[in-house]
This record gives structure tokens, sequence and C-alpha cells, in this order.
């Protein structure tokens, strides 16, 4: 087992989930290798989660994706035990969370981290403020303090004005925001989200994802975001983790992922992504050719394809592309139409 | 292409399995007409078979020692004195006089002012009225104070139940291992006929109130159980996920998100607790429980309809009335956001204010004679028996053609030939075909159980009167499933259908079933199909229910995909309907099946002979106790052989 990585808010090694009758002999055993239904055949066994290591950096977003039955909703459930793992090690802030007892693991779940769930999760005979502040109230807080801090992070998700009202009188999107709330009330140091959006339609989906995003600016949460939806993976993750049956099958930024990736699968995911979108100037850089203008305007090599096509095409002659001020080459509109062009094949 | 050979394969056993059935059926019925009469192993009804003489020996003995086993004297004596107190207190507060005194605690005009508030307090005005007027109907119909013993031995069995059932339900909803330690025995609660229950207790608790109540206890504390585990389990789980994922205690999980999340349904469960409990008390009156029961009994026993209408009338009312103030609590709460403040206060001035008339109210029938017994000159029972009487007169001589013509059609044409095919052949014979269609419908394990179960009735000694009760089941589920199937279609197809005939159904399996023998006995008369109209009418509700269900199950999209091919309606429900929901279908005839049973055996009061009828006779007459027990223990048996062939049908594909 390698080492946890001590820098890490979350630090994952070799974990395993198996659900069947002997799940331990399956653990680094050849089987786990098979297909997900012959496994099942021979073993009676279902690997949920295979051999899984990664580190998620302190305020990081962390996105898991992965089709469903890939394994992700039970990943995220074995990382504060809501599952218990079959075998592996868990660190989240330095502790081992699958070593410590029950009372601590409540401590920790009452005010280290915190998680959103898909469908919500409210309790619906109890106001938005009393669902936000449950958390508080099971830890023992007093009610005024705990009322003092749910309508603080009321006012922060935008749900000003709704705390006495009940889950059911707020539309889908609401009702999330409440288990956004929910979930900041305690201030934790980490946030699981497990697919949050997915319940919602497309346009509220959208605005949440940017509700997200706000937040982590404004509270800079460490995140470790579920999903099925591979544009809302890019919008938001910083890292991208791709599932499938079980296993980790790719672990980069979303740029990267788009430029190369591992294998087959990914590269059919990232088929439907517009390059333009995700990748950088970076990656089109090149030694110009001869007789190519080199006096064209200069962009930093972080800057997305998409963004700096207007400015190549005013340009009207290839841009210089730097990273911190040492230059990388040049990009011409012809490369950008390259591109694009490529994707359409 | 693996697949359609996989089906075809499937097609040809099943069609296999009908021919099978077929010729197991033609080979039974020759075969029994060959050996009609032989080894039927008939007992005549005043002999006793050897069996039976060793349980009527060992039930002396168990009364002999009343006074001396430990077992009475540490556990069923000790255990009938606590609950018989607390029965003749609840008494003493409603329907028997004070010792001194002449009134109960509280008169007739007291328990209107205190059953007002209640049903007030925990629903609206409409309910209040409509239970305050039916309680003011029993004592119109002269059963005033019988209606009070029922109300309360049902609510002392209640408590009890409630008492011991909601903690064992709670438990039950949150761990595996105990729910599956007590599923057998509510499983098995489930299929007992309620007749079964009551002889072995007055054996170990003697006749009267306190055995009675115990009997109730047993009936209904399944009952809680099951639906408080079921309401527990059911919750969406993400609201438990999520509390858990917030590091609450299971303590903390169970009274802040579970309990408030499952209160409609245990409320639900309550109302179930309270109509079985009611039901339960009014036949309980064969061991002695006080109220609405006895003069049913006396009535069936004398075959005076009149009066058995009036009293069975009253349970109807006490039915009504205990059912719409318990399931108003359900019903005008479905949403979880209370009322706004305003509404709250304006409540609470009006419960204060039926809180007063209800305090006003036990103080006059505590102090004026008016307002302690119910007036002797508000009594029509004997006008309603009368009318009733000369109904029945009416019907029987003028609508012969209908009812008994209906009678001895169903008679002629299938009760006696199936009759002849069950009891008239050699009990060998019947039990094998039973074991080989068990075996075709159930597969081996069934067919087994039911070969020992068989055999084990075989030896009780009352083979023949077991055959006749399966006759008069058999008869009354093919007929219940007739109508049910066919209503049930056309409520399942019809909003409008099912806006008008659901009320019906649902009103009729809140009532006794006792209830239903009193009308089935005027119109025709104390025979064999007394018992099966009476099945059929108690068991309708709920197969109704079950199909309508089924139907409206069927995803829409297969409905319309057939409808889009241009079927007609008769093809929608012959040929994607009904195929569609077979496993509602099979649940609704084992359902029908144990209903049926249950009240069959009943039917054991107006001349239907078979178990029912020797334990009847068994609990009026102490030589034949022996008789009697092993009988009950007979309707057990089958109940068990039925239930376990229709279920494993049900369950296969």
């Amino acid at each position: 087992m390698s080492e946890h990585n001590s820098e890490a808010a979350i630090s994952v090694r070799d974990l395993w989930k198996v659900f069947g009758p002997k799940p331990e002999e399956l653990i680094n055993s050849e089987d786990a290798k098979l297909p997900r239904a012959e496994l099942m055949k021979k073993t009676g066994n279902t690997a949920a989660v295979v051999d899984v290591s990664f580190d998620v950096a302190p305020n990081e977003v962390f996105v898991v994706m992965g089709l469903s039955g890939s394994g992700k909703s039970t990943l995220v459930r074995c990382l504060t035990r809501l599952i218990e793992p079959t075998a592996g090690s868990v660190e989240i802030l330095g502790e081992d969370i699958l070593k410590v007892n029950t009372s601590r693991l409540r401590h920790l779940r009452r005010t280290k981290f915190s998680m959103v769930f898909q469908h919500f999760g409210l309790l619906p005979h109890r106001k938005v403020i009393d669902n936000i502040a449950y958390a508080l109230e099971v830890n023992g807080v007093k009610k005024e303090a705990r009322h003092k801090r749910a309508q603080e992070v009321i006012d922060l998700v935008g749900l000003t004005g709704y705390g006495q009202s009940y889950p059911e009188q707020l539309s889908g999107g609401m009702q999330q925001r409440v288990g956004l709330a929910r979930a900041l009330a305690v201030d934790p140091a980490v946030m699981f989200l497990d697919e949050p959006f997915s319940a919602l339609d497309p346009l509220i989906r959208r605005d949440m994802q940017a509700e997200v995003i706000r937040l982590h600016k404004e509270v800079g949460k460490t995140m470790v975001f579920i999903t099925h939806d591979l544009s809302e993976a890019m919008k938001l993750g910083d890292r991208i983790a791709i599932m499938r049956d079980g296993a980790i099958v790719q672990m980069d930024t979303p740029e990267n992922l788009v430029a190369k990736p591992a294998d087959a699968y990914v590269a059919d995911f990232m088929r439907d992504i517009p390059k333009s979108h995700v990748l950088t100037l970076k990656s089109l850089a090149r030694a110009p050719k001869p007789g190519e203008a080199t006096d064209g305007p200069e962009l930093d090599a972080s800057t997305v394809i998409r963004d700096a096509s207007p400015i190549i095409i005013q340009a009207g002659r290839p841009i210089r592309v730097a990273s911190n001020g040492k230059p990388l080459g040049i990009v011409s509109s012809e490369d950008v139409l390259k591109l694009i062009a490529g994707e359409e094949q | 292409m693996s697949t359609a050979v996989v089906n075809k394969a499937t097609k040809i056993i099943q069609i296999r399995r009908l021919y099978l059935f077929l010729f197991v059926v033609i080979a039974w019925v020759s075969l029994a007409t060959i050996f009609r009469g032989r080894a039927t192993l008939a007992l005549p009804v005043s002999e006793n078979s050897p069996f039976n003489d060793r349980v009527g020996a060992v039930a002396a003995a168990i009364r002999a020692g009343r006074f001396e086993n430990p077992a009475f004297i540490y556990f069923f004596n000790p255990l009938r004195e606590i609950i018989d107190s607390a029965v003749q207190l609840v008494r003493t507060l409603i329907a028997i006089p004070v010792s001194g005194s002449i009134i109960p605690v509280v008169g007739w005009f007291g328990v209107i002012g205190i059953v007002a508030f209640i049903v007030y307090a925990s629903s609206n005005f409409k309910f209040t009225f409509l239970a305050v007027a039916l309680l003011l109907g029993t004592g119109v119909l002269g059963m005033w104070t019988s209606t009070m013993d029922t109300i309360a031995m049902t609510l002392t069995a209640v408590i009890f139940s409630l008492g011991i059932g909601l903690p064992l339900g709670i438990w039950a909803g949150l761990s595996d291992r105990v729910l599956t330690f007590l599923r057998p025995f509510l499983d098995l609660a489930q299929i007992v006929p309620t007749l079964v229950y009551l002889a072995p207790l007055a054996l170990f608790f003697l006749i009267g109130a306190a055995s009675a109540t115990i009997a109730t206890m047993i009936y209904s504390i399944p009952i809680v159980i099951r639906i408080t585990a079921l309401g527990i389990r059911g919750l969406n789980n993400s609201p438990v996920e999520a509390s858990i994922s917030m590091g609450s205690t299971k303590r903390q999980t169970l009274a802040k998100v579970q309990l408030p999340m499952a209160k409609q349904t245990i409320i639900l469960g309550v109302n179930q607790t309270v109509m079985a409990a009611l039901s339960f008390v009014v036949i309980a009156a064969l061991i002695g429980a006080p109220g609405l029961g006895g003069p049913i009994i006396n009535a069936l026993t004398v075959r005076n309809v009149g009066d058995g209408f009036v009293a069975g009338l009253a349970v109807v009312l006490v039915a009504i009335m205990l059912d719409r103030s318990t399931s108003a609590a359900v019903k005008t709460k479905k949403s979880f956001v209370p009322p706004s403040a305003d509404e709250i206060k304006r409540r609470r001035l009006n419960v204060a204010a039926m809180g007063g008339f209800a305090v006003l109210s036990i103080y006059l029938s505590r102090n004026f004679l008016w307002a302690a017994v119910w007036p002797e000159n508000i009594n029509t029972s004997k006008i309603v028996s009368n009318a009733t009487n000369t109904f029945v007169d009416y019907a029987t001589t003028t609508l012969y053609f209908l009812t008994i013509g209906f009678r001895e059609l169903i008679t002629i044409a299938i009760l006696n030939p199936l009759e002849t095919l069950l009891a008239q052949s050699p009990w060998f014979l019947t039990v094998a075909a039973i074991a080989i269609i068990a075996l075709i419908i159930g597969g081996r394990g069934v067919a087994i159980l039911s070969v020992i179960l068989l055999l084990a009735i075989v030896y009780t000694g009352l083979w023949r009167d077991t055959m006749l009760t399966l006759t008069q089941v058999i008869v009354a589920t093919l007929l219940t499933m007739i109508i049910g199937i066919t209503v049930g279609v056309w409520i399942g197809r019809s909003q409008k259908a099912d806006t008008a005939i659901r009320p019906f159904l649902d009103a009729g399996q809140t009532l006794p079933a006792f209830v239903y023998l009193i009308p089935m006995l005027g119109l025709f008369g104390p025979t064999r199909f007394t018992a099966i109209a009476t099945g059929i009418v108690y068991s309708i509700p709920v197969v109704t229910k079950l199909v309508a269900d089924g139907i409206k199950n069927v995803p829409k999209s297969m409905v319309e995909a057939a409808i889009a091919n241009g079927s007609t309606s008769w093809q929608v429900i012959t040929k994607v309907q009904l195929p569609a929901s077979k496993r509602s279908l099979l649940l609704a005839a084992n359902q029908g099946l144990i209903f049926v049973l249950a009240v069959v055996v009943i039917g054991g009061f107006v001349g239907a002979g078979g178990l029912g009828y020797l334990v009847l006779l068994g609990s009026s007459k102490p030589e034949m106790q022996g008789k009697g027990l092993s009988a009950g223990l007979a309707i057990l048996l089958l109940g068990i052989v039925i239930d376990r062939i229709a279920q494993t049908g049900a369950r296969r594909k």
C-alpha cells in the first residue's frame, strides 16, 4: 500500500467495496478483473469499488464521473462510511476514517464533513430553517445559536425569506439550495455532493452549477462532486476521475482528459465535448512556419481556445502564445479551424 | 435467438402444465366416480375419533390443573386478572354500573360529549357530527349499554395491543433480524381464521371479558406490528441517510426523522387495529365478551333475523363511527405544512369549547338521570326487528325465484358435484389429487407440505368435515373471483366507477364478518349456501380492490400501444391488462381464499356444517370439546395448505 499524501485534504488508498457472500476473498484477486456479470455468476459477488486510490488537495473540486452502476455513489458513501468499505484506507484531514470509532465518526460527520444528496433528503416535517440547523441540533447546539447560523447560510445560498417554509412548498431547485445550505451550516472542511443536480431540469441545473462555483469561490471548501454529466464535470472539476465498473480509468484535469484520453472508453466520452471549449492555447502552440507573421498580439497559454478565437480572427494573423512571459510559439486561425473541424469527424 | 428458444420452451411448459392439470382433474373425477362412497372417513357428528378423545383428555387435564399447575398460578391466572381488572375498569367508566350505583362513572350524555371532543380534536366538525349521530343511533336502536360494552372491550384491547405492538413494530422496522424472527408469526396470524383462536384461549383464560380481550389482542397485535414496521421500512431512504450523514445517533434518527415521517402510516395502523379489534370483540362473544356480539349469536342460534339485524346494525354504526373517527386523523393531514397561526388559534378556541361541552355533559350525566341512563322510551329495537322480519318473510316468499332460485342453481350446478368429488371419494384419492395439483401449481416443496398437512388432517379424524368446508371455500372463492375480477376490471379502467364504488368497498372492509351472516340468513335461510354467500360478500371488497389496483398499475404505455394497434376494449382487457396484472390476480385469489375460509367456518352458525359447526359444538358441549379443538386445528391446517399452494403459485412466474 502506498503512503498517504499528508498534504491532501482527502487521501484514499486501495479502497474496495464488494457486495456479496464472501467479499474479502475478492480483494486483489484475479476474479476482480472479470466483467461484472461473469463475476456475479462465478462468485456471487458484485465489486462496486475496485482498488481505488486518489488524493484531493485542500480547496480542490474533485469530480468523480461515471455512468450509472459505475460505483461512483458507492465510492462517495465509502468515504464517509455511510457504506462500510471492504478494504483500504481513507484519510480525511489526516485522520484515518475507517479506523475511528462510532462516536468519533459521528463527531466528524457533525463538524468536519457534510453531504448533499441527489434526492435532497430533506425532512418533510421540518421547516427549512430547522432542516438546515439539523446537524447543529443533533450536535447539541442551542436553538438560538443554531437558528442564527442557519439564517446566515440561508442568506448565503439565496433563500432569504424562505426559512419558515416547508420543503414541499419549494421548487426542486430551491429544495436543493436547502440541501446545500444544510451541508454548509456546520462550516465543514470537506463537502461530498452526490449527483446533487441530476434530479433538476437543465435550466435550473445550470443555475445551481453556477451557484456551486460561486459558493466555492466564497467559502472555499474541499469538494468531492459526483456526477454522470460530463459537461457538468468539465465545468466544475479542477480534476476529474472517470470511473468504470468500480475502478478509476483515468484521473486528470479536464484539459488533459480531452487532449490525452487514456483509452477508447474515455475517448468515446470526450468525443461530444467541444475541444475548443476545454483546450487552451498551450495545446495548439507551435513554432512558426517560414513566412508566417510573428508580430500578432500575445495571449497567455492558459486561455481557452474558444475565448481566444475572436482575438485571432480580429488580428488577421497568427497570435503569439506565452506562459508567464515565456514565448511558447504561435497559433493561427487555421489551427483553430483544424481543431474544430477535427472533432466533427 | 436464444430468448426466442427460451420463450418457446416456457410456452410449451405452460401448455403442458395446463394439459397436465386437465388430465389430473379428469382422472380424479373418473376415479372418484368409480370408487364413490368408499373410504370417505365419515365420522358422525356426535362421535369422537381417537384423536378427538385424546385432545379432549388433554383439555380436561389443562382445565383440572387451573389452580395447581405452576403455569397457571404464575402466568395465566395473574395475566388474566390484570387484563380483567383493566377491562372492568374501562367498562365501569362507560358501560356497567359502578358498585353501589345504577350508572357507570360517565352516563350516556357524558359519553357523547367525550366522543365529540376526541373526534373534533383529531379531525373536524363534519366527522364529529357523524360520530355523534352514529352513537345516538345505537341508543335509538335500544343497544346503548351493549354498544358501550363493545366499545369498552375494543378500547382496552386496542390500548394493550398498541402498547405491545408499537414498540415491537418499530423494532421490526429498524432491525432485519427482528423482522425475520417475527415474520412467521405475522404470516401465520394472517391465515388463522378468527374462530380458531377462541376455544384454546378459553381453555387457558376461562370464559369472560379477560380471555376475550386477550384473544382480541392476539388477533390485532400482528396487525400493529406489520403496519408499523412497514411504515418505517417504506420511508424514502434519502432523509434517513442524510440524517446519518450529519452525525445523528440511531435514537436521534428514529425520533427526529423516521417516526415523524412514518406518523401517517402508524395512525393508519391504529385505525386498522381498532377495526380488527372491533370485529374480533363481536365474535369473541362466543367466549364471553360482553357487548353486541351476544345478541347476534342468540339471534343466529334461534334464527331470528330481526333481532340479529338490530344488534348487527348497531355494530355497523359503531364500526363506521370508529373507522371515520380514527381515519379522519389520517385523511385531514396529507401535507406536512401546518395551518397558519390564525387558523391554529381559531381551532384551539373551538377545541376548548368542545372540551367545555364535554365537561358539562359529563357533569350532567353524573347528576341528572335523563343524562345518565339512556331514556327507555327511545327504543326502536322491537319496531326495527319486526319490520325486518316482515321484510324477510316478504322476501323469502316474493323474491323466492331470485334468492332461492339462485341458491339452488349454485347448489345443484357447482356445490353438490364438487362436494361429491371431494367428500364422497376415498381420502387417499383426494390427498393424491390435491398433492399433484399442488405440484403443478406450486412445485415439489408445496406438494410435500400439502401431503403432510393433509395426512395430519386425516389423523384428526375430521377428514370428511374438512372436505365439506373445503368445498364451500372453493365455491365461494370461485364466485368471489368472478365478481371481483368483473368489478375490479371495471373500476380499474374507469375513474368514474372507482369514485362511485370504492367507498362501498372501503365500508364493506371495515365491517365484522359476523354481521354479514344476518342478512344472508334472511335471504337464503339456514343452508350451506348462506355461509358461501357471506364469504363472498365479505371477501369481495379486498379481492376487487386488489384486482383494480393491479389493472391500474399496468403501465399506461402498454395499454396505449394496444389501442394504437387497433385493439377493441375486450382485447385490451384480455390480452394486455389481465395478463399484465397476473400477479395481482393471484394475490387477490390468495386473499380471497383466506378471507372466505375465515367466514365459511363461522357459517357453522347458520347450518353450513363442516368444521365450523364442530368448533361451535365443541364450545357448547363439554363431551365434544376435544372434537371442537381438533376441528379448530383442522381449519388451521387447511388454511395453511390453501395459503401455501396459492402463495407459491402466485410467486412463480
